[in-house]
């Protein structure tokens, strides 16, 4: 069913952690109330509606052990960025997720990733805050709520792509992943409402065909949405927004993962894209002098 | 030629910003952050990727009217990415010898400007060019030091790091009389001219926001007395409008001569032939006040009963008198020694807002070298050459009026004293 010609050019390949241990035990969004605690059962059985879904639509899911005392571990977009062969880590913002950290990166060496870090001491959250946009390899990376606009450039030098930063303006939208979608080379679905001109100018700039979100779709995490290949796997999907989507060439998959918002995550939050490629190689200057 | 490159706001900080700053418009957005928080900036340096993978780098100065809001705009701007450039402290050194400084003392100009110590910004007090810069021994305050004065142990900075000096600023009153130049003109409306220095006079003796009075500083050359200006100064000191009064031998020397004798080195004032022998006539007052002692003596006994010293002593404005090789004399008030007549000098300028410099170039010049450029200066001199002197030697806030001093100085008495200030004489009260 997926159309392969549709779609970014990766995330067929998703790293997932099972809920066992997820809950609401602290609030550092505006969606967490330690008092309006996920239903387990509830949440078990819309994440393997999650998983299914993506299956069908064409994506290999990997593991991620849950951890208790972890209960956000189930949010792997912030684990850290996947590119090619290499793990970027995240450092959280909030000392309550900075014990993830440790979880992410046993199972990313476990899996024969070079970890990396970005330098210095301010937080980068992973592909909740970086995602690939454009066939030129550019990475759109939200800053504010999270992630430090400090820890930009490191990144950029790290993943060897540029970096383009535009502020996340709305707590509501904590993430870029809460406001960017990519779809493919020409679109994206946007939610300027959690950005400001100067970030919407910047997502014109990279995304000719912007999709851009009513404050109900926004609200309603639409933007949080698993792209594989033709496939677009939401949380939900009102009619105007399906309609644009399909006019676009693209089926919509609604996953519903109601006990996750009550964490402030959505689709898109629960999986790590693990297929970003590397960039090419940068064509090595010529040689000096001749070859023997 | 401009005069004025900028508003210049008195508070500065450089500021660094790093990465794809101009492709994802986080420049823009910063420099529109700066320039809507009232502030403004200057790029110093811009490294620009040549491709789009690579960063570009940026050092901007931000500049503010007030040090309060550049620490709030530059705490807004560290959202963004924008980090204050690495500050270190002053660095410091011992004076090991009394009277001269030790190797690599920073030298200051007359600009308001800050040390950083123990990672905060202290203001130096006292401005004044040409001088170190002294640090108090638990660190908390810093003043200018001029060379003789250091003592051993005294602790001064060396070196140009944790210097910061502010650009020169505008005048209060944002007018276009107000900027800061040493622009000399003849073709200036003297009476517009005369009507804003009087402006200025006014504004400093009007109490601030602190409900202090600013000080009015006259610097009076010979050609004060000559050219017939003395009873101007002498009203104006009896008005109040000069707090301190800055001069040398022969300046005292003319304006007791002629209140005494009518003459002005034995030239007669009030027109006529000079009197025979007349030119010994200043040599007899200077012998005269020697005899008595001091100025104020003479006054206090009646000797002297009119001029400008007469009314300085009277409504105790201060003096200083600064001597020099060629004087007759001298006065008993004179300072003979150079070093000590600066200083004190620099005592008496604690509050002045305003100086006014009258027909002088050395005392003009000696003047200037001590004033902070926040000073509001004028030089009022037939001689265009004085005011390009003054500023050449630093004092680049001095505006200069190039016009005869009798004439200011009576229009500037008319317009301070009222039209009558000539009939309000030291007998008709």
């Amino acid at each position: 069913m997926a159309i392969d010609a549709k779609g970014p050019g990766w995330g067929r390949r998703l790293l997932m952690c099972e809920p066992r241990f997820f809950t609401v035990a602290y609030e550092i969004n505006p969606y967490m109330h330690v008092e309006v605690r996920p239903d387990p059962e509830g949440a078990m059985g819309q994440w393997a509606g999650l998983v299914g879904l993506l299956q069908q639509a064409g994506a290999s899911i990997e593991r991620l052990g849950p951890v208790e005392g972890l209960p956000d571990l189930v949010f792997t977009a912030n684990a850290g960025f996947v590119q090619g062969g290499r793990f970027v880590a995240s450092r959280f913002r909030h000392p309550e997720r900075q014990a993830e950290t440790a979880v992410d990166v046993a199972w990313a060496r476990s899996q024969g990733y070079v970890v990396e870090e970005v330098p210095g001491k301010e937080p980068f959250e992973g592909a909740g805050d970086a995602l690939p946009s454009g066939p030129r390899g550019v990475v759109l990376a939200g800053y504010r709520q999270r992630s430090s606009i400090q820890a930009h450039a490191g990144l950029s030098r790290l993943l060897g792509v540029p970096v383009r930063s535009v502020e996340l303006v709305d707590e509501r939208f904590y993430h870029l992943d809460l406001v960017f979608c990519p779809l493919d080379d020409r679109r994206a679905m946007v939610a300027g409402q959690g950005l400001d001109d100067y970030g919407c100018r910047v997502v014109r700039s990279l995304v000719p065909e912007p999709i851009w979100l009513e404050g109900s779709e926004a609200a309603a995490f639409c933007a949080n949405s698993v792209v594989v290949g033709g496939v677009v796997v939401m949380p939900a999907c009102p009619p105007r927004l399906g309609r644009a989507l399909e006019a676009a060439g693209y089926e919509v998959a609604v996953a519903p993962v109601g006990e996750f918002l009550k964490a402030g995550g959505g689709c898109r939050c629960l999986t790590l894209a693990l297929d970003v490629p590397a960039p090419p190689a940068v064509a090595p200057a010529p040689a000096l002098w001749g070859s023997a | 030629m401009p005069t004025l490159d900028a508003p210049g706001p008195g508070y500065s900080e450089v500021v660094r910003l790093d990465g794809h700053v101009l492709d994802s418009l986080v420049l823009v957005k910063v420099l529109d952050i700066i320039v809507e928080a009232g502030a403004s900036y200057k790029i110093l340096d811009f490294d620009i990727g040549t491709t789009s993978r690579d960063e570009s780098h940026v050092r901007i100065e931000v500049s503010c009217p007030a040090e309060a809001t550049l620490g709030s705009l530059l705490e807004r701007l560290q959202v963004h990415g924008v980090n204050r450039e690495d500050s270190e402290d002053a660095q410091l050194a011992e004076v090991d010898q009394d009277g001269a400084l030790p190797d690599g003392f920073y030298s200051t100009t007359n600009l308001a400007t800050w040390v950083r110590l123990g990672g905060r910004w202290v203001e130096v007090a006292r401005p004044e060019m040409d001088c170190a810069v002294a640090v108090s021994p638990d660190g908390s305050s810093a003043r200018t030091l001029p060379m003789h004065r250091a003592r051993r142990g005294d602790r001064v900075v060396v070196g140009m790091h944790g210097v910061r000096v502010a650009r020169p600023g505008q005048w209060r009153g944002n007018d276009d009389f107000a900027f800061m130049t040493s622009q000399v003109s003849s073709e200036k409306p003297k009476g517009l001219t005369v009507e804003r220095v009087a402006a200025s006079i006014r504004r400093a003796r009007t109490a601030g926001p602190d409900g202090r009075l600013g000080k009015v500083l006259m610097v009076c050359g010979p050609a004060v007395v000559h050219t017939g200006a003395a009873p101007a100064v002498a009203a104006l000191v009896r008005g109040g409008w000069v707090q301190v009064l800055f001069a040398g031998n022969g300046f005292a020397t003319h304006d007791i001569e002629s209140a005494v004798l009518g003459t002005s080195l034995g030239a007669p004032l009030g027109g006529g032939q000079p009197s025979e022998h007349g030119h010994a006539n200043h040599l007899r007052v200077i012998n005269e006040v020697r005899r008595w002692g001091s100025i104020a003596a003479a006054v206090g006994a009646g000797w002297l009963r009119s001029g400008a010293l007469y009314e300085c002593v009277k409504a105790g404005v201060p003096f200083v008198l600064a001597g020099s090789v060629r004087d007759d004399g001298p006065l008993p008030d004179v300072v003979t020694d150079t070093v000590a007549a600066a200083d004190a000098m620099r005592g008496q300028l604690e509050g002045v807002q305003v100086a006014v410099m009258l027909a002088s170039t050395l005392h003009a010049i000696a003047t200037g070298n001590l004033l902070p450029a926040s000073v509001e200066t004028f030089c009022v001199d037939i001689n265009p050459a004085v005011v390009t002197k003054l500023a050449d030697r630093g004092s680049r806030q001095a505006l200069g009026i190039v016009t005869d001093v009798g004439l200011f100085a009576h229009e500037l008495a008319g317009s301070l004293c009222g039209p009558s200030w000539q009939a309000q004489g030291p007998h008709g009260h």
